[in-house]
């Protein structure tokens, strides 16, 4: 019994932690947008800083759409064919969801999670620059994998054990 | 085991349609269920499947791919600023007072919408906002109002930068450098740029078709469309947006700016526009962000597990397979061209555009490329295919939102009446280019032109490269990651 209000409280805070990041990451649109835009005046006018520009924005766009995929996922806007689906009991479509969750982004976004850790890891261990420019920040964009995988692994677990979740 | 992948291609299709869950779930469930009996068939290397990381890091670094939240942003912008409003009407006040006007205003609200915001979906929110009601006041049946709402909709498709043009580039640019580097031919590889060029015909011609079966159709209407009283400030507004909006294309067209310089100078004049006349207050931005992250979430979510799912067809052999039955296809270039056209469309029934761009162009277009020299007309005969597909009835994207969103009861006998003739000039423009490439040529430097390689290659030597540039590149080595 207190195992299974130990497992809600943590789904619970999985659900939360993750609802938290998503509404931070959405404000990331605003300096992306104002990054790339700069690009071009940098480049053509001031022929100087386009590249900062350009890295800084490859983060933003990193961070930013490694939290979009779960952020899809809790607004229900993945691209899917319902026509034969919605005929379903709303109870079959629950199973369905955590079927799916369960067998299919779990062990994906698992996967990813190891199969990444040396390539991160080191990229981290050594703080890796952008290659083109050498301006730091590089190990962000191998890091946004990870924030991706991680998300996508909480919210599948929330959305199996989602009755008890919330 | 190469056959596999077919199966769980077909088994990708069923999963989608039987089970309703997102393509994404779909994709990297099917994609686990290969790798596993890759494995457990001794065909796959457990190791190789570690390369994965790395090709989905290369998607979080990709300069074109920022264009997504971008176009994203920006269809959600026109959608809350009063611009396609404002446009519509003005083009409606130009236009002589005659009962086609309301009609043709509305294809070329379409047109000139497409390229701004990227998307058929947001196109088709913004058409069904400002367009759909006056229409209907004019009285134009409802079958006609979803029908043109629909086509204009997928105007963008052909009108550059579109998302989905600028997405099949990325996807040409990669089959296009397998081709070229396999055959050894000295083509330069073809761009976002090529393409667009490469479509700029083709989406004119349609475009007029489009508006003259608009006119005809509107020749019937029950009355005369009212007379425009047209605001000072609505027409400067309509005035300013042409103006950037022929600025972003010129610049694109011409090379002065990439595509995604021009959706964020786009996104951004417009962000500012909003904040500017008070129109984007802190909730609604805050509601506009909320759904330009979830939006571009799931199209980048399609792309990761697509990225997954085709890697694993590659390991699978599968993409070989491919390569060689699209070689063996019989007869010529066109006959090539056409059976791999048809196949995209059948896909249709099942995937929409963009899972086709990310999912079945990688397997199917760069052996047709080997085969078939000519990129640029390949690249605008899928695109004329994709736009075909969001019409297909009755599964297709935009009829199938458009109905959603309109809620309007339409008989399906009457819709596809109405749809008929934009339908049939689709499919005569789809053969027009299929019989003449040069369309897809216009203004295109001789030096861009195709030439053989010096000395004919062996049979041996080009299955050595094929398999070369199919297998799946090493897991980077770190030290040379370090040295970035």
């Amino acid at each position: 019994m207190r195992a299974g209000r130990d497992v809600t409280i943590v789904l619970r805070s999985i659900d939360r932690v993750i609802g938290w990041l998503v509404a931070s990451a959405k404000w990331l649109a605003l300096p992306l947008i104002t990054l790339l835009f700069l690009q071009w005046p940098l480049r053509d006018l001031v022929r100087a800083w386009s590249r900062e520009a350009n890295d800084l924005g490859q983060i933003a766009f990193a961070l930013f759409v490694a939290l979009s995929v779960t952020a899809a996922t809790r607004a229900h806007t993945h691209l899917a064919a319902d026509l034969v689906s919605q005929r379903y009991s709303a109870r079959t479509r629950t199973w369905l969801a955590r079927a799916g969750a369960a067998l299919g982004l779990l062990p994906w976004a698992g996967f990813v999670l190891i199969a990444s850790r040396p390539s991160v890891i080191a990229s981290l261990r050594i703080h890796e620059a952008f290659q083109d420019s050498g301006n730091p920040g590089y190990f962000l964009i191998k890091i946004a994998l990870w924030i991706m995988a991680s998300a996508v692994i909480g919210q599948a677990l929330v959305d199996i054990f989602r009755s008890d979740a919330r | 085991m190469e056959w596999l992948g077919l199966a769980l291609l077909a088994l990708v299709g069923a999963g989608i349609i039987l089970t309703g869950l997102p393509a994404a779930v779909v994709l990297v469930a099917v994609a686990t269920l290969g790798a596993i009996l890759g494995i457990a068939s001794g065909t796959i290397e457990p190791a190789t499947l570690g390369a994965l990381s790395t090709r989905l890091i290369n998607l979080f670094e990709n300069d074109l791919l920022q264009a997504l939240p971008l176009y994203v942003t920006m269809g959600l912008l026109l959608d809350r600023l009063p611009v396609a409003d404002a446009l519509y009407r003005t083009s409606n006040a130009i236009l002589p007072r005659k009962p086609a006007a309301p009609l043709v205003s509305g294809m070329l609200l379409g047109a000139l919408l497409g390229p701004m915001n990227g998307s058929v979906g947001a196109s088709v929110l913004g058409l069904s906002r400002v367009v759909a009601p006056r229409l209907a006041a004019e009285g134009i049946p409802a079958a006609n109002r979803q029908a043109l709402v629909a086509v204009a909709s997928t105007l963008g498709v052909l009108v550059p930068p579109s998302l989905v043009l600028i997405l099949l580039s990325d996807a040409m640019l990669s089959a296009h450098t397998i081709a070229v580097t396999t055959t050894g031919r000295s083509d330069r590889v073809i761009n976002t740029q090529d393409i667009f060029h490469a479509a700029l015909l083709p989406g004119g011609l349609f475009l007029v078709l489009c508006l003259g079966l608009s006119w005809i159709a509107g020749r019937n209407a029950a009355h005369l469309p009212a007379r425009e009283k047209l605001r000072a400030g609505e027409a400067l507004l309509a005035a300013v947006a042409l103006a950037l909006l022929i600025l972003l294309l010129g610049g694109v067209t011409f090379g002065y700016f990439y595509a995604v310089e021009a959706a964020a100078m786009g996104a951004f004049t417009m962000l500012l526009t909003g904040l500017g006349t008070g129109r984007l207050r802190l909730e609604a931005l805050n509601k506009l962000l909320g759904d330009a992250i979830a939006l571009t979430g799931a199209l980048f979510a399609l792309l990761l597990a697509a990225t997954t799912f085709t890697m694993v067809l590659r390991l699978l052999g599968t993409a070989d397979l491919v390569g060689r039955i699209v070689s063996s296809i019989p007869g010529g270039d066109i006959t090539a061209v056409a059976i791999v056209l048809a196949l995209i469309g059948i896909s249709a029934f099942v995937l929409d555009a963009f899972e086709i761009i990310f999912v079945i162009v990688p397997i199917v277009i760069p052996p047709l490329l080997i085969r078939v020299a000519d990129a640029r007309w390949v690249a605008v005969l899928v695109l004329l295919t994709l736009q075909a597909s969001f019409l297909l009835p009755p599964f297709g994207y935009a009829l199938m939102m458009v109905r959603g969103v309109l809620k309007e009861p339409v008989a399906f006998r009457a819709m596809l009446r109405a749809l008929a003739p934009f339908l049939a000039a689709q499919w005569l423009l789809l053969l027009v280019v299929l019989a003449f490439p040069q369309l897809t040529h216009t203004g295109q430097s001789p030096a861009d032109s195709t030439r053989l390689p010096a000395t004919p290659m062996s049979d041996a030597e080009f299955n050595k490269r094929l398999q070369e540039m199919i297998q799946i590149p090493e897991l980077p080595d770190l030290e040379d990651q370090n040295r970035k």
